[in-house]
């Protein structure tokens, strides 16, 4: 079974495929009439009318079956086909393409919409093809600033989108399917955008975030969980994956102080980091590199500890 | 007989299988394209773009199947599907076979 096995060989050439199997009922069609009464004593209760056929256009054609909206579906997409891609102005020549979407935040409503990132040595366009609208536009010249931003998308994986800041204060959130090549490109087609400081925005200074164990307490005695802690100047948050809302949340006035301790972590390592709070009591966490959380935890609790009530309990010494 | 979908992973045997199917579906969708190009009422201009979309179809199928490394594993399943349809049609146009198959 650990093995794998050697690819199936043929053994013989079927003389009938399944293509051909389909292509048979195609071509000719098949049709489905069918009346069903359901009668109950001879009443007639229940009407059934079954009309369905599958076929081939050309054979559909054939019969004179939905030939309208044959004429009509062709029309239309002769219609609009001719103004499919994005218009290039005079001495405009384009640069990259690739496909992506734009985060609408207009209005009550918030969402991606797909389209073709297009860009050009004179604009920044996302275009969707059906039906036709122009989802974003810019000139490269416009643009202040082109920035790449790291979001968690709600499947929870990382995904790397583009922030464009325009000189008329526009922003926009961009997805491409080449985020770093787009960004290079802008780059280089506007060396403004780089020659500019990042904006300050990001992680704070003080920010932490990754993963982090917590032991949850419950009646039929503590859990450990895994999840996605965050310390940010508000406080601590913790959510596990599985769960609509954060499981932990420490305000910093709740923090008293923090410290590693020796204990059984589901990480393996021995140990834990142990955080003091004024209305929990210690809620005890394991994260990768505990001194690092202690250590940001205790400074979050420092201004806590001068002249209150409830000095941090001295760490026990192990057992 | 019987389809063996790989039992590395489900997750591998479903995506084989999704996609055989599709490939089905794409090989009868350039079945009937053909028809209808040979039927004669499209314009130029309408089969050009058939075929560019076909072509493009079939470039993101073959892609989709390299990224996940499926590649043998679709082609494997596709014949078994293949040799299932002719037994059925194989015992269907000669019902001799019923008998040799009772006989057994």
């Amino acid at each position: 079974m650990t093995q794998p096995r050697p690819p199936m060989k043929p053994t013989r050439d079927p003389r009938v495929t399944l293509d051909d199997l389909v292509e048979v009922l195609l071509n000719k069609g098949a049709v489905l009439h069918l009346d069903l009464i359901v009668a109950v004593a001879d009443i007639p209760l229940i009407g059934v009318s079954l009309r369905a056929a599958i076929a081939g256009m050309e054979t559909m054609l054939e019969y004179g079956m939905l030939n309208q909206w044959d004429e009509s579906t062709r029309a239309w997409a002769a219609r609009s086909a001719g103004r499919r891609d994005l218009e290039l102005r005079a001495g405009e020549a384009l640069v990259t393409r690739m496909p992506g979407g734009h985060l609408l935040e207009e209005g009550v409503y918030t969402g991606w919409r797909p389209g073709g990132v297009h860009l050009t040595d004179q604009r920044l366009v996302v275009l969707r093809r059906d039906p036709r609208e122009v989802l974003f536009e810019a000139g490269v010249r416009d643009l202040r600033t082109v920035q790449l931003e790291t979001e968690t998308t709600v499947g929870g994986e990382q995904r790397t989108r583009l922030r464009v800041a325009t000189l008329d204060g526009r922003t926009a959130l961009l997805s491409a399917a080449d985020p770093h090549g787009l960004h290079e490109a802008l780059s280089s087609l506007n060396p403004a955008l780089t020659a500019l400081p990042p904006a300050p925005e990001g992680t704070p200074s003080g920010a932490l975030e990754g993963h982090l164990w917590y032991q949850e307490p419950r009646r039929s005695g503590p859990l450990w969980r895994g999840g996605k802690g965050r310390l940010e100047p508000t406080g601590l948050v913790w959510k596990s994956p599985l769960d609509a809302r954060p499981g932990l949340l420490v305000v910093p006035d709740d923090i008293l102080g923090a410290r590693v301790e020796p204990g059984r972590s589901p990480g393996g390592d021995g140990r834990l980091v142990v955080l003091e709070t004024a209305s929990h009591g210690p809620v005890t966490l394991a994260a990768e590199e505990p001194e690092r959380w202690a250590a940001a935890l205790e400074a979050m609790g420092a201004p806590n500890r001068a002249g209150t009530a409830h000095p941090p309990t001295a760490p026990s010494p192990p057992a | 007989m019987a389809l063996t979908v790989d039992e590395k992973s489900l997750k591998h045997g479903v995506l084989a299988l999704v996609l055989t199917l599709v490939e089905v579906i794409q090989e009868a969708l350039e079945r009937q394209a053909l028809r209808r190009m040979e039927g004669g009422d499209l314009t130029e201009e309408e089969l050009e773009r058939l075929g560019d979309a076909l072509l493009e179809l079939d470039e993101a199928l073959e892609e989709i199947k390299e990224d996940h490394g499926i590649t043998t594993s679709v082609a494997d399943l596709h014949r078994g599907l293949d040799e299932v349809v002719d037994d059925v049609v194989d015992k269907l146009v000669n019902p001799a076979r019923w008998a040799e198959e009772a006989g057994r």
